[in-house]
């Protein structure tokens, strides 16, 4: 019995040891090969990550200011409430927007609302509302309107005044709104629709998403009332970023009530609202009635009405006049004949540009990696391709455009979808890297560029495209709820290609097939439209035409008589077609269209090198001649007699946006650094594991086990 | 597999002593008992392994994150020379979406810190990083930097008032921003560019206030954020802690 003790503890010693042996050993091999793995896959984490890092140019490269002032607390302002009626005839839209400018304190408020319109807006009226008085505006050098402005509200009369600070945003000053009171501004404008593909689109833009201001903190124009301060490369931005809320804190504002009265002159196949709920009426001359589902809609989202006309009613040409003074304004649209040109396919070089700055979080970037995985998979094996992804910097996949073989589309097809939206928007970066000037024999040339245009400095990047562009073409797909329209446009412009938008995910497929369609059709080259008699026609010259897009000019004419002669090449394909100006109806507003138009083109001659002040005065001219809102002209209304005691105080506010649909908060305003690591947990967690585990197994050891039955 | 190494030298030499103890009086006594207590026992052998296993996994991912911290420094270090040396975006590992952008030390406590170019979750796991959108630390304007509690940015919480911190930027990086001074600098290649910032002082505030982001015209500083509480065992939490540096 004694000799089984001493051999059972003497056993039992030794094991001990040999235990506390095998634990010290298990635990340094433990310890090492968790060092050598984290080693290894230190040097593994990454490798699928094909990216070169491209150094970028020195002197386009400029730090940005991601956001300048939070959001503050709950401010003090004014409520506004939009209400718009859309009256659609044929060609041509004439809008009523109607803001409620609501004050509900004891104080006497000036309100300041920074809005979008479309970006092809004419707007040519407003009106002040004071109970049953209406005053209505005049335009004047924005100058002068501002200091009438600030004229008025120092008085205590009530004022209106209209500024436009891109084409597509606009600001409304309100003051002197009583406490408790409210002020209506009314304001009009009038424009061309796009027609495209066979389908008419109205968007009515709702939100002024928040834009990137790249650049150097800088005085630029004087003060705004943005979260952004001004910077040398975006000289008003203070003037273009109005307070946003965030969704998480605050319920959505700024409610809108839509009305679209179309009368599109032809029986129609359909009719869609992609973004919005609507309800449709019919009314007894033919047209119908839509308005919003839901009665009012907050803004946070670009409403979009698309009609068809049905197949046998397709519009091949419409031309509307309307005689204003000894002038006779007439505006043409003509839909040159789709037909299928065989045209010798000359190998492409595709890049592709896709946006992943913070404004592009959350639904759009997902749309934009669809998108782009879309077009790669379309890719043939002639082709070549690169992929440029920019947000503060610019990368690309490759140093230089590779075949299109299935193994670089699908090592490309991996990389997009492990691209995240972060940082800024150095667009300019990217176009650098993507537009090298040079010219192509032999390929075409095309640089696909997704984003959703979020950025302040957009004269800038159009005259970096018109100067990198060599024979390229560019061709933008705007994506997301609120993509800034301006933008897309003039850069497709500019980059002599066209655009397209996609907001939801599901349209991904059906518009980057349109867009495929377009850019691999031969397009309608040298269009020459011949009037008779002396005329000024705008734009000058046409642009290049791809298939599905119409001609569209505004000229004033001394009389309407004779023909307008239209000719072009299709691919090889001449095409010819004349016009009795005799066959033109008579319509409203071409000659606010045609004012519009020539703005717009005096403005981008700026471009070409004109001088600004010569732009100005041109642009001043028309403007006032025709009641037209400008760059140089806004609208004011002033009511005549002083409500405001002198003793009693004027706050201002600036009136917060909604952040557009499916953005993140966080990931546009920038977010402080996530800085822990959960390494002193598991170090802990491991250790009192060690422990549970010493424990168990020495308790096992020391029960016996049972012999095994055979 | 760390089971099996451990249960199989046990049931190995398990067999002797079942031999001796299959005593005829303990077999006959109670033969169900014995039967379930070896039951048990396996269960626990089995238990005490995947404890066991666990504990490795969390000791490795525990020392995994530290030695990568301090590793990928090494290595940034090298590619922080090359930097100077007037490269743009210097990968400190061939496959890296990173690259360092400038070299922070504290003088008074031996500490030196190599920052990147993001802040985001893979990038600050191998060194601080510089906030995207914010100047370059060294630049005019307010340079952001955020770095984990527990690794690279440890120092922030004894760091004091008054104290110096050092920023070493690289010409390389200064050209892209000051077009003008181009030529100038091209003349004193490998140079280094060096600003001092004192610490004005730290707060803690929730992650939200992104007004210590903001930028304030004519004002040089550096924010430096970790996570706050410095000894919550979990990441995650709402606090961080600001560090305020001005330039001197």
């Amino acid at each position: 019995m004694n000799t089984l003790t001493a051999v059972i503890s003497g056993r039992r010693k030794l094991m001990l040891v040999e235990l506390v042996a095998k634990v010290v050993l298990a635990f340094a091999i433990g310890l090492a090969t968790s060092i050598a793995l984290a080693g290894i896959v230190l040097l593994l984490a990454h490798d699928a990550q094909a990216a070169e890092l491209v150094p970028m140019k020195p002197k386009e490269v400029q730090q940005g200011t991601l956001l300048l002032k939070s959001e503050g607390a709950t401010l003090a302002v004014p409520a506004v409430a939009t209400e718009a009626e859309i009256r659609v005839s044929g060609i041509v839209a004439r809008a009523v927007v109607r803001q409620t400018y609501r004050n509900p304190y004891d104080t006497w408020f000036e309100g300041l609302y920074v809005f979008p319109l479309p970006e092809n807006a004419a707007v040519d009226h407003l009106r002040m509302k004071v109970g049953d008085r209406i005053i209505e505006g005049d335009i004047q050098e924005r100058q002068a309107a501002r200091a009438q402005y600030e004229q008025a509200k120092s008085s205590g009369r009530r004022a209106a005044l209209v500024e436009q600070e891109r084409p597509n945003i606009f600001t409304t000053s309100v003051a002197n709104i009583p406490p408790r009171g409210e002020i209506v501004v009314e304001i009009e404008y009038q424009q061309t629709l796009r027609y495209d593909s066979g389908s008419f689109s109205l968007r009515f833009p709702m939100v002024v998403g928040p834009r990137y201001i790249p650049g150097a903190p800088a005085e630029g124009q004087g003060a705004g009332t943005g979260w952004a301060q001004n910077t040398d490369q975006v000289p008003d931005a203070a003037r273009i970023t109005p307070p946003v809320l965030d969704p998480a804190k605050h319920a959505p504002t700024n409610p809108v009530r839509l009305k679209v009265v179309l009368d599109a002159g032809v029986p129609l196949a359909r009719v869609d609202s992609p973004y919005h709920a609507i309800v449709q009426r019919e009314t007894e001359g033919g047209g119908r009635v839509i308005e919003l589902a839901e009665g009012s809609v907050p803004a946070n989202q670009d409403f979009e009405l698309t009609w068809t006309p049905a197949a046998s009613h397709a519009p091949q040409a419409a031309l509307f006049t309307e005689q204003l003074g000894d002038k006779r304004y007439a505006l043409l649209m003509v839909m040159p004949p789709a037909k299928e040109v065989a045209a010798a396919r000359l190998p492409r070089e595709v890049v592709f540009v896709i946006d992943t700055s913070g404004s592009m979080s959350g639904s759009s970037i997902a749309q934009a990696r669809e998108a782009l995985e879309l077009a790669i998979a379309r890719l043939s094996e002639r082709d070549s391709f690169n992929v440029i992804e920019f947000n503060s910097y610019a990368k690309a996949l490759y140093d230089d455009a590779r075949p299109a073989t299935a193994a670089n589309r699908d090592n490309a097809v991996r990389w997009v979808r492990r691209l995240q939206a972060q940082g800024g928007t150095e667009m300019a970066l990217a176009l650098n890297l993507a537009l090298n000037g040079r010219e192509n024999p032999g390929r075409v040339r095309q640089v696909i560029f997704l984003t959703d245009g979020a950025v302040g400095n957009e004269d800038g990047l159009f005259k970096l495209i018109k100067d990198k562009l060599g024979d390229s073409r560019l061709f933008t797909v705007g994506i997301g709820s609120a993509p800034n329209s301006h933008f897309m446009g003039k850069a497709a412009q500019t980059g002599r290609g066209t655009f397209t938008y996609i907001g939801r995910i599901e349209e991904v497929k059906e518009k980057m097939g349109q867009l495929f369609a377009k850019i691999e059709s031969p397009v309608l080259k040298g269009v020459d439209i011949a009037w008779s008699g002396s005329v000024e026609a705008w734009p000058k010259r046409m642009p290049d035409l791809y298939l599905g897009e119409p001609i569209v000019v505004s000229a004033a004419l001394d009389k309407a008589e004779g023909e307008i002669k239209l000719s072009g090449l299709r691919g090889d394909t001449p095409w010819h077609a004349t016009l009795p100006l005799a066959s033109a109806r008579t319509g409203k507003g071409m000659g606010v269209l045609w004012a519009r138009e020539k703005i717009a083109s005096l403005i981008d001659s700026q471009r070409d090198g004109a001088k600004e002040e010569a732009v100005r005065d041109a642009v001043v001219e028309v403007a006032l001649a025709h009641h037209l809102v400008s760059k140089y002209t806004s609208l004011v209304a002033v009511d005549k007699t002083p409500v405001r005691p002198k003793a009693d105080e004027l706050q201002s506010g600036a009136i917060p946006t909604n952040l557009p649909e499916g953005w993140e908060y966080g990931k546009v305003f920038g977010e402080l650094p996530q800085g822990a690591t959960d390494s002193l947990w598991n170090l802990l967690a491991g250790f009192l594991t060690l422990l549970l585990a010493i424990g168990l197994y020495v308790t096992a050891r020391r029960q016996p086990l049972a012999p095994r039955r055979a | 597999m760390k089971a099996m190494t451990f249960s199989r030298p046990a049931s190995r030499e398990d067999w002797p002593l079942g031999v001796e103890c299959a005593w005829p009086a303990a077999v006959h006594a109670a033969p169900a008992r014995a039967v379930a207590r070896s039951k048990m026992r396996r269960w626990q052998l089995w238990l005490a392994a995947a404890a066991f296993a666990f504990s490795f996994w969390q000791l490795g991912q525990g020392a995994y994150i530290q030695a990568k911290a301090w590793l990928a420094q090494l290595l940034i270090k090298q590619a922080w020379a090359r930097t100077l040396e007037g490269e743009q975006h210097a990968r400190p590992w061939p496959w890296a979406d990173t690259w360092p952008v400038a070299r922070l030390v504290v003088p008074g406590r031996e500490i030196e810190r190599y920052v990147l170019a993001g802040a985001n979750g893979r990038t600050i796991a191998f060194g601080p990083g510089h906030v995207f959108g914010t100047p370059l630390p060294g630049e005019t304007g307010n340079s952001v930097i955020g770095a984990h509690r527990d690794t690279h940015f440890a120092f922030l919480r004894e760091l004091q008032p008054g104290e110096e911190i050092v920023v070493e930027s690289a010409p390389a990086l200064r050209w892209r921003l000051m077009p003008a001074e181009q030529a100038l600098r091209r003349n004193q290649k490998s140079a280094s560019v060096t600003r001092r910032y004192r610490v004005a002082g730290a707060e803690i505030v929730d992650k939200s206030e992104t007004r210590v982001l903001a930028q304030r015209l004519g004002e040089s500083r550096l924010t430096m954020i970790t996570c706050y509480p410095f000894d919550a065992l979990r990441a995650g939490g709402p606090l961080r802690y600001v560090v305020t540096a001005k330039a001197i």
